[in-house]
């Protein structure tokens, strides 16, 4: 007790001097520059940026209109937009593939205006006008013909844009923001083939799916509790797609009329003497029976829990194998086993797995 | 009158009996199940035009000619990544995102052995219709298993995404960033907040719930504990999309490598992730990205993260050297210790009882 006392003493000793340096009406001054000078000070970004482009079609001469709020309550001498793939101001910039606003026209204005173009290259343009005040309170757009539109539609471009004091574009920063702009309207570039899905299935397919043996059904046995009876059958994918592809499994349960051999719904061992009706797509032992995948594209893979040996599942719509992205053409082994219980009641049990092979988004 | 009634009741049970417990009939299927088809269509259409395209179909079998029997059904989101979940039963009622009701193909194709065809293909979008993104998929079945007891169907899938300019509504929430584990598939639990091995893929997460399909530009500054910076530039490199109400992951690299595939005489471009280089220690993960359709609002969204890579080599050293520096330090305090207070002595049982 007498030690924390001691302690109060001696930090109300220390803090006692400073009481007189720092003041109330002192610590209330630093804060109120805090709150109000910082962002008069800071810049600030444009608000309700946009792009509007008149045609997104690749390599087309077309015009844009670019709207933006102005920010901050100083002279706007200058308005500078350069043209790059990656929006962000301090990042370098990579002209967007085809793009070119070196004979751009400033056509129309509007909100603040007064502006004209004060230089240009291929992906930069400069707005000068006499320094004023933006008094607008509601967005101003700017509208250019005669722009050349980028020809990659596989990315994204920006223009950043900020504003400045100056009339020439130099100079300390007022506001900045970029606008995004994309060319959608798919063209061919020669040096590439378009992207293609290539699937086959069957009980046996060749790698490349130039051949199968046009089998698509299986007599897989009489089912008895002390066996388990297995079927197999092939698949062959591959795509030059980007985005890879996944391949399903779809169908119903096994079934004799309304008596129904359900499937696990998690990877699990063959047990005979239950009901059980399950595949994968990896080499087995107990049974023995399937194949690892083949193929040199190692990036299509089962999926992780058709992918695991002596386990099987089955849930129809689940993905049993997939690529991420490029893999040309891997072949794949699908395992099926039938387990039954005594109970179970006789009749021919059937079902018919539809394998759909689909590209990714 | 009996006799013939109770003949025909007899007759009716035998045959019902005999189906049910023969084995069906093997039929042979004289179809090919090979094929080659686009794996996406995108199209810009303005409400009141239509777009005629052609489906390029291949038979990849040399022998036996390929029969398809083509639909359009409408698809959504499997999880967190690019996994189409298609809607195959033909009573699902139509998605508010469907082009069922606009995409025209002709219902069969037949294309010889080893050849290919171009079946026609029609959008057309209704005058007045809504701006945003729409999409369904066509399907085209082949091999049709009949007989024994697992039948076959291989199909294909080609995704059409139709975007109709406009106003749209756009809505991104950043909800994840960080390291990730690529075999999660877009599942959030590939995010891995500790890693023994250098993560060579970064992951973000957004939350689409606007009424267009959206894929960010932008980048991902990494920054490690001494201030370093990489900064990752390509965000999408797989051109991945969040689809309407879908919570996306997409998936970036450290460090991407550009390849060039071979596919018969020309070439395709692919990427990998090369391996990241990254040092032990902790990782600041910033993103800044922007999304707005064409006509609408630039929107810019930001999140930062962070992870940790702990190699266990690293782990290994770090014990060992707190160790070393534990037992140098004890023997430091002791040697001091003993210097300023002189030897520890051990206390006697006497001395205790006092």
């Amino acid at each position: 007790m007498g030690r924390m006392r001691r302690t109060l003493f001696l930090l109300h000793t220390l803090f006692h001097s400073w009481r007189y340096i720092c003041t109330e009406e002192f610590v209330a001054l630093l804060l109120a520059l805090f709150v109000f000078m910082v962002p008069v000070s800071a810049t600030t970004r444009f608000e309700t940026r946009g792009l509007l482009m008149q045609t997104t079609d690749p390599g087309a001469t077309t015009s844009y209109t670019v709207t933006l709020k102005f920010m901050s309550p100083e002279q706007v001498g200058s308005l500078d937009m350069l043209f790059c793939n990656d929006p962000i101001p301090y990042m370098p910039c990579a002209i967007p593939t085809g793009l070119d606003v070196s004979h751009a026209t400033l056509t129309n204005q509007s909100g603040e205006t007064g502006f004209s173009i004060h230089s240009q290259t291929q992906n930069h343009i400069i707005l000068a006008r006499t320094p004023t005040v933006p008094i607008y309170p509601s967005e101003s757009s700017f509208t250019f013909s005669g722009i050349v539109n980028p020809t990659d539609t596989s990315q994204a471009f920006s223009i950043r844009m900020k504003s400045l004091s100056s009339i020439d574009g130099t100079g300390p920063l007022i506001d900045f923001g970029s606008v995004r702009g994309q060319v959608e309207t798919g063209i061919m570039i020669q040096s590439q083939v378009p992207p293609m899905l290539v699937f086959c299935a069957a009980q046996h397919v060749d790698d490349n799916c130039a051949g199968t043996d046009e089998t698509y059904y299986r007599d897989m046995g009489t089912l008895s509790p002390h066996d388990t009876l297995t079927a197999q059958s092939q698949l062959a994918v591959g795509t030059n797609a980007s985005q890879g592809f996944v391949v399903t499994a779809n169908g119903p349960p096994m079934s004799a009329g309304t008596s129904v051999i359900n499937s696990p719904v998690l990877p699990t061992e063959s047990q005979q003497g239950t009901n059980q009706f399950g595949i994968n797509l990896v080499e087995n032992t107990v049974p023995a029976i399937g194949n690892n995948p083949e193929g040199t594209w190692a990036n299509a893979v089962p999926s992780a829990d058709y992918g695991i040996p002596n386990k099987y599942k089955f849930v129809s719509g689940d993905v049993v194998a997939y690529s991420p992205n490029v893999s040309l053409m891997r072949k794949f082994t699908v395992s099926y086993i039938l387990n039954s219980g005594k109970d179970l009641r006789a009749g021919v049990y059937t079902t018919t797995i539809t394998l759909i092979a689909s590209g990714r988004f | 009158m009996k006799h013939i009634k109770s003949l025909v009741l007899a007759v009716f049970a035998v045959l019902l009996s005999v189906t049910y417990v023969l084995p069906p009939t093997q039929v042979a299927a004289d179809s090919s199940s090979a094929l080659g088809i686009a794996p996406k269509k995108n199209y810009v259409i303005e409400p009141g035009n239509s777009v005629q395209d052609k489906l390029n179909i291949t038979n990849l079998d040399q022998a036996t000619a390929l029969n398809l029997t083509l639909r359009v059904i409408d698809f959504s989101f499997t999880g967190n990544g690019g996994t189409p979940k298609l809607f195959l039963d033909t009573n699902t009622p139509q998605t508010t995102w469907s082009l069922r009701s606009y995409l025209k193909v002709p219902q069969t194709v037949t294309i010889d052995p080893g050849k290919s065809k171009q079946v026609d293909l029609n959008v057309a979008i209704p005058k007045g219709h809504g701006a945003g993104s729409y999409y369904s998929a066509i399907v085209y079945s082949s091999g049709s298993g009949q007989g024994g007891n697992i039948g076959l169907n291989a199909s294909g899938v080609t995704l059409v995404f139709v975007n109709v300019p406009g106003k749209v509504k756009e809505n991104l929430d950043f909800t994840h960033i960080g390291a990730y584990d690529r075999a999660a598939q877009g599942d959030l639990s590939g995010y891995h907040y500790f890693n023994t091995q250098a993560p060579d893929t970064i992951a973000y997460t957004l939350k689409n719930n606007g009424n267009v399909v959206e894929a960010p530009a932008g980048n991902i500054t990494l920054r490690d504990i001494f201030g370093r910076t990489t900064t990752i530039n390509e965000l999408n490199p797989s051109s991945s999309l969040a689809l309407i109400g879908q919570e996306r992951t997409f998936l970036t690299c450290v460090k991407l490598k550009p390849e060039d595939v071979k596919l018969g005489n020309t070439t395709t471009k692919s990427s990998t992730c090369d391996a990241s280089g990254l040092w032990p220690g902790y990782y600041s993960v910033s993103a800044d990205l922007f999304y707005g359709q064409n006509g609408n609002l630039t929107q810019e969204v930001t999140k930062v993260g962070g992870f940790w890579y702990l190699p266990w080599w690293f782990i290994g050293v770090a014990v060992v050297v707190l160790g070393v520096a534990g037992f140098y330090g004890w023997r430091a305090y002791n040697k001091i210790r003993n210097k300023l207070y002189g030897p520890r002595v051990a206390k006697t049982k006497s001395a205790r009882r006092k």
